[in-house]
């Protein structure tokens, strides 16, 4: 009958659901029997597992714990810290550093580490992965006289070979086997991947989970998890909600929004520390002899405007408002995250409007009624991007527009696409940097430990690289070549902030805030909690630099890190019972009564 | 013949058939049934919100404050967003993108659709035969996949999401008016007037599209339905404008920004219970046009 | 109602998978073209462009590179993902039994429920019962599933945690087998299969009501009633299994809605099918990727309305009679 055919139908179609069930069930990557699991929750996966290849820092996550680095970074203090080297000596010039390598390291697969695998991984990785090569760019040569020495010299003195190198060392034996071109295309090392780190990942499946379990030949002390879960999920808000009800234990990036909220729960606790990274307003400072075709306002490269836009905004305000009050007031481009460096520069820009106003009267810029100042035929009226897919630099633009307008300065503010913004700051025209802007706002990442990086961004030479304010001072560029090779720590932050006072006083970037490192994690999950990286106001297990911070944490007691069935799985099964009889019950009934049908017209 | 003598003697043979006046019964349609007068309701007040939500909202929709995710209370008659903003005054302003790329997009879908219909319908042959298949692969393929794909490859803005919407949505309309064209082509009027001389463009003119528009408009309020469900997927997903507000992108906001977690009900529902609202009142619009064009669907339909 | 019929849909799916491919092959090889992205990199020298351009194989003539494109897709090879650098068949190919499982359930669901709520408001028509089941599927109706969706997160995983808001099974956990782990799903199921089949329930209500309504007040039933058949048993025996059939054709004409639904719906729910993959796609401005779920989209719905037009085939009365 017609009835049957349906009920056929639909079976079948209820045999393909539960085939579909098993396909994608046995998939499931599982977890751990009995062992401890930490479980930490994020909504951005790596990118990829090969360093060759990785572009975003969230493969650091996994580097950081798998690998070590020549020279590691101290929790403490983020200084130098034995890594696979033990020691290491300076020679006179400075241009020379020998390594001794730790003898007893080794690798996950049972190989020793030896200084073949340290000369292959800062040669090739140095030369070959876009995240590493800016470290090598001193390096002339590189001597293994033998398997536990590295001798590295140097065109320059430059102290990031002992505080900064920051190139994994790789097992030469798998990776060296495997030709330049695949490593930086789609090769992909088989897990377990082999390494000298505490962990090592042995399953990644790519927008789910990934999973790293306890290397039995590590080095060190033993860890007090066995295995680590990074679970990923669809969006920030699902992480948080997976740490509240519980699914997960730790969360290393903590949206702003909720962070405030997270911590007024019992059972979490939040962590705030800086990072080494601002976000920046940055100004047009192109010369013509640089970039001829750039197209800005050049009211903009009058300093007196600039520093007036330094007093007229609130930097306390745009933490409150935009950064919901987790990031920190910015007092000069070097993050107060570098202990060791920073110094709070003498030309801060505390708020002030009278002063900006003030300011802008001596250089000429007379007031306008309510519209931007002018100065003969020049106008203060500025174009500000912000991109779209940074909500919080879009607030931080409205909010220096509203403050500015209130000094006689016009800032329009456009919201454009990252690929947007990146074509008017790198575009060129005849070979020549052009770039098209008056002022946007953006942010910067720097280096664990050595501040070079954030301080190259205003040097000449990265005209037409990195630098997007297109600064150029010769005696800055001089103080940061000087600080470079300076091994000396208090020499080197004298000479800092030498650079820091030069570059508030011409203000090609005015810093807003330095980004917070945001996170969670649950108290009755975890217990040995102790922000490092630095002491005192850093990270809960110093991700993506130092796998050290990751080897005091535990379970907290009585916790085992499963889950389990809970009582409202069970209510499901009996709702899913009685639903089932349900079905069942009106299905009988009406074959039943079919069946007893005695005619059957047919239209 | 000119084109003069052509209509007059078609005057004559048009009050010879009796041809009635049918517009008396859109307004009773309009305005006598409860589905009519709340739908107009709803739509008016929709397009007065959006042509003077600005006006009409309490805060700046674009304020931030510290008062973040707050629920609703005197100050804030609808609670806060997650950056401090007015919920009422977000969706004051929201309406306008809606109810612009709704019809905007609806009117451009309308368009293709009848052009492409009128020509394939009109003129058979070959033209149809490229143009029917093409009609057929646009009703088949996933519309929303496809808007994504279009505005993810063009940088997304208000115009771009009008365009994307309107040239996916076209192909109902075309096949409701090509349909009704290869009825009208053999209808004896039509074949007077090509017996009396009268060019393709006249025909289509004077007897074709006076024909088809009350069934176009009809499709094409429904469209309008459509339209706003696609612009409020494609902002919820982050393709819509960045710099506007609309109803869309508050949900899109809400629920990338932790309103779920933190319980804010009062963020998450006005936005989607507004769309839904004039969703639902257009589409009883719709259907009421629909009726009146088709009158056996009256006697049919509830 | 002939074999013949079905073969001419059968071939109509096919042209119409072809033009998919075409119009694909166009928008993103054309339009998208992979190298501009890659040329955005700082080690792009116009030499590297070159032996890009070279390995996509876009240095062939246009209709080479088509029958190029035909070929890998027949093969399953739909290109590499730019993020991760894998076969973006792969992660497609993982992610198709969970789309399949979601949409089954919330279909299926849909299906059952609707038909039987439209049943009850056609026999209580213009009763109370009939308004507000009507009023009820409208509302789902026009609804944005994903906002349904996230209130459904709010009442069921936010106020009253009893249910997980997302992902398809608690991370990180072993289970001791297979049924373990099955109940495990079915527990993350139900939330976005709610979704799903509230978004659905609507349609199927309302076909299913208006053609019981047509059904029930034609002649034959009249008759059967005159008979002194009991009303139930008229409903059941007679009027359902006619009035079914339009709801199987018209259900067809949704599966184009529901990849649309099952894009945000899966996305709010982190559920690990098609539609979160085109998600993050957007997200990561990752053509391939995108390239590819549309494909597989436009693929399943073609697959879907021709298996409906062959459900259709078999359930006709008219082919009963052989």
């Amino acid at each position: 009958m017609r009835a049957k055919r349906l009920w056929a139908a639909a079976g079948a179609l209820a045999v393909v659901i539960a085939l579909a069930v098993g396909g994608a069930t046995t998939a499931i990557g599982k977890g751990s029997n009995g062992n401890s699991v930490l479980k930490i929750g994020w909504a951005q996966d790596p990118q990829t597992l090969n360093p060759f290849v990785g572009l975003d820092e969230e493969d650091f996550t996994a580097w950081a714990l798998n690998w070590d680095l020549l020279v590691n970074f101290s929790p403490k203090d983020l200084g130098p810290t034995a890594g696979i080297a033990k020691s290491w000596s300076v020679s006179k010039d400075q241009k020379t550093v020998t390594f001794k390598l730790d003898p007893t390291a080794k690798w996950s697969d049972g190989k020793p580490v030896t200084s073949a695998d340290v000369k292959w991984s800062l040669d090739v990785l140095g030369s070959n992965g876009a995240l590493f090569t800016s470290y090598t760019d001193n390096i002339t040569s590189i001597d293994t006289p033998d398997p536990h020495t590295v001798v590295i010299h140097t065109k320059r003195p430059d102290a990031r070979i002992v505080g900064g190198l920051f190139i994994y060392i790789l097992p030469k034996h798998i990776w060296g086997k495997v030709p330049v071109k695949d490593l930086t295309g789609s090769y992909q090392a088989k897990l377990p991947l082999v390494g000298s780190g505490p962990y090592v990942v042995t399953d990644f499946q790519q927008g789910h989970i990934l999973t790293m379990k306890r290397n039995p030949l590590f080095r060190g002390p033993r860890p007090k998890y066995d295995e680590i879960d990074f679970i990923k999920y669809g969006n920030q808000d699902a992480v948080e909600r997976a740490l509240q009800l519980g699914e997960i234990d730790l969360v290393p990036e903590v949206s702003a929004a909720n962070f405030a909220r997270l911590g007024t729960q019992s059972d979490i606790d939040t962590f705030r520390a800086p990072a080494p990274a601002f976000t920046e307003l940055s100004f047009n400072m192109c010369q013509p002899r640089f970039c001829p075709d750039a197209k800005f306002n050049p009211a903009i490269q009058d300093r007196a405007v600039r520093q007036a836009v330094g007093y007229a905004v609130n930097r306390s305000r745009l933490n409150a408002i935009a950064s919901r009050g987790t990031s920190f007031v910015a007092h000069g481009i070097l993050p107060s995250y570098y202990k060791s460096f920073y110094q709070q520069p003498k030309q801060d820009y505390p708020f002030d409007p009278a002063k900006a106003k003030q300011i802008l009267d001596q250089a000429g810029w007379k007031e306008n009624g309510s519209g931007p100042r002018t100065k003969g035929n020049e106008t203060l009226s500025f174009n500000l991007y912000a991109r779209t897919e940074s909500p919080y630099t879009i607030e931080d633009a409205k909010l220096i527009a509203e403050e500015a307008a209130k000094v006689g300065i016009d800032f329009h503010v456009q919201v454009v696409s990252t690929d947007k913004l990146t074509e008017l700051t790198v575009q060129k025209v005849n070979g020549k940097p052009a770039p098209d802007f008056d002022t946007f706002v953006w942010g910067w990442g720097g280096d664990p430990y050595d501040p070079s990086f954030l301080l190259s961004l205003l040097t000449t030479d990265e005209i037409g690289g990195s630098s997007d304010s297109f600064y150029s001072n010769p005696q800055y560029d001089r103080l940061f070549k000087q600080q470079a090779g300076v091994f000396d720590t208090a020499k080197r932050k004298a000479i800092i902030a030498r650079m820091v006072a030069l570059t508030q006083r011409d203000l090609p970037y005015l810093v807003l805030t330095y980004d917070p490192n945001l996170q969670a994690y649950r108290t009755d999950r975890i217990s040995g909690v102790h922000p490092t990286c630095p002491d005192g106001s850093g990270d809960i297990f110093c991700e993506q630099i130092s796998y050290e911070g990751m080897l005091p944490l535990g379970p907290a007691s009585g916790d085992s890190g499963g889950g389990g069935t809970s009582g409202g799985t069970v209510a499901l099964i009996v709702i899913g019972v009685v639903a089932l009889a349900g079905i069942g019950f009106f299905v009988i009934r009406s074959r039943r009564r079919g069946r007893a049908e005695p005619v059957e017209l047919e239209e | 013949m000119t084109a003069g003598d052509i209509a007059a003697a078609e005057v004559r043979a048009e009050r010879e058939l009796g041809r009635a006046d049918d517009a008396g019964s859109v307004q009773r349609l309009l305005f006598g049934t409860w589905r009519g007068r709340i739908g107009l309701f709803i739509v008016a007040a929709s397009v007065f919100v959006a042509i003077f939500g600005s006006a009409l909202a309490p805060y700046d929709p674009n304020a931030s404050s510290l008062q973040v995710l707050e629920p609703p209370s005197w100050k804030h008659l609808l609670g806060t967003t997650e950056s401090g903003a007015d919920v009422l005054s977000q969706l004051l302003v929201g309406a306008r993108v809606s109810i612009v790329v709704g019809f905007a997009a609806a009117f451009i879908s309308a368009v293709v659709g009848s052009v492409v219909g009128l020509a394939g319908g009109y003129f058979g042959g070959w033209t149809d035969r490229l143009l029917d298949p093409l009609e057929n692969w646009f009703l088949v393929i996933p519309t929303l996949p496809l808007m994504i794909v279009l505005a993810r490859i063009l940088s997304p803005s208000l115009t771009v999401l009008i365009v994307v919407i309107g040239l996916t949505s076209w192909a109902g309309t075309g096949r409701i008016v090509r349909a009704q064209v290869l009825t009208l082509r053999e209808r004896s009027f039509v074949e007077r007037a090509r017996a009396l001389g009268a060019s393709d463009l006249y025909i289509i003119r004077k007897h074709i599209l006076p024909n088809t528009l009350p069934l176009i408009f009809a499709n094409t309020v429904l469209i309008v339905a459509v339209a706003i469900l696609s612009e409020a997927a494609l902002s919820f997903l982050g393709l819509g404008d960045p710099t506007r507000i609309s109803w869309g992108t508050m949900l899109e906001n809400a629920f990338q920004n932790g309103a779920p977690s933190a319980g804010a009900w009062w963020y998450v529902i006005p936005p989607g219970l507004c769309i839904t609202l004039l969703v639902l009142a257009v589409s009883m619009l719709g259907y009421l046009f629909e009726e009146h064009v088709n009158p056996r669907l009256r006697e049919q339909r509830m | 109602m002939t074999g013949r019929w079905l073969a001419g849909k059968a071939a109509a799916a096919l042209a119409t998978f072809v033009f998919v491919l075409v119009f694909n092959f166009f928008l993103f090889r054309v339009m998208g073209d992979p190298t501009t992205q890659l040329a955005k990199l700082p080690q792009a020298t116009p030499k590297e462009l070159q032996r890009l351009r070279a390995d996509y194989g876009l240095d062939k003539p246009l209709l080479g590179q088509f029958v190029d494109y035909v070929g890998d897709t027949a093969r399953f090879d739909l290109g590499v993902s730019q993020r991760s650098r894998q076969p973006v068949w792969d992660e497609i190919a993982s992610a198709i039994p969970w789309t399949l499982l979601l949409v089954g359930t919330g279909t299926l669901l849909a299906t059952v429920i609707g038909s039987w709520l439209g049943v009850v408001a056609a026999t209580r028509r213009g009763k109370g019962t009939d308004n507000g089941l009507l009023g009820f599927s409208l509302f789902t109706y026009a609804a944005p599933e994903y906002w349904i969706g996230i209130i459904l997160i709010l009442v069921f995983a936010v106020w009253l945690p009893v249910l997980p808001a997302g992902l398809q099974t608690t991370p990180g956990v072993e289970f001791s087998g297979f049924f373990d782990n099955a109940l495990d799903v079915a527990k993350h199921l139900i939330l976005p299969a709610t979704t799903i089949t509230l978004m659905l329930l609507g349609q199927y209500f309302l076909i299913m009501r208006s053609s019981m309504v047509d059904v029930l007040t034609e002649d034959f039933i009249t008759v059967k009633r005159a008979t002194g058949l009991p009303w139930h048993r008229v409903v059941r025996r007679h009027a359902v299994p006619n009035a079914l059939l339009p709801l199987v054709t018209l259900s067809a004409i949704q599966f184009g809605a529901v990849a649309g639904g099952l894009i945000t719906v899966e996305t709010i729910f982190s559920w690990p099918g098609l539609g979160e993959l085109s998600f993050q796609a957007i997200n990561d401005k990752d053509f391939p990727v995108l390239e590819g779920t549309f494909l597989v989209f436009s693929a399943g719905v073609i697959l879907a309305n021709f298996l409906a037009d062959c459900l259709y085939f078999y359930l006709d009365p008219r082919v009963q009679s052989r």
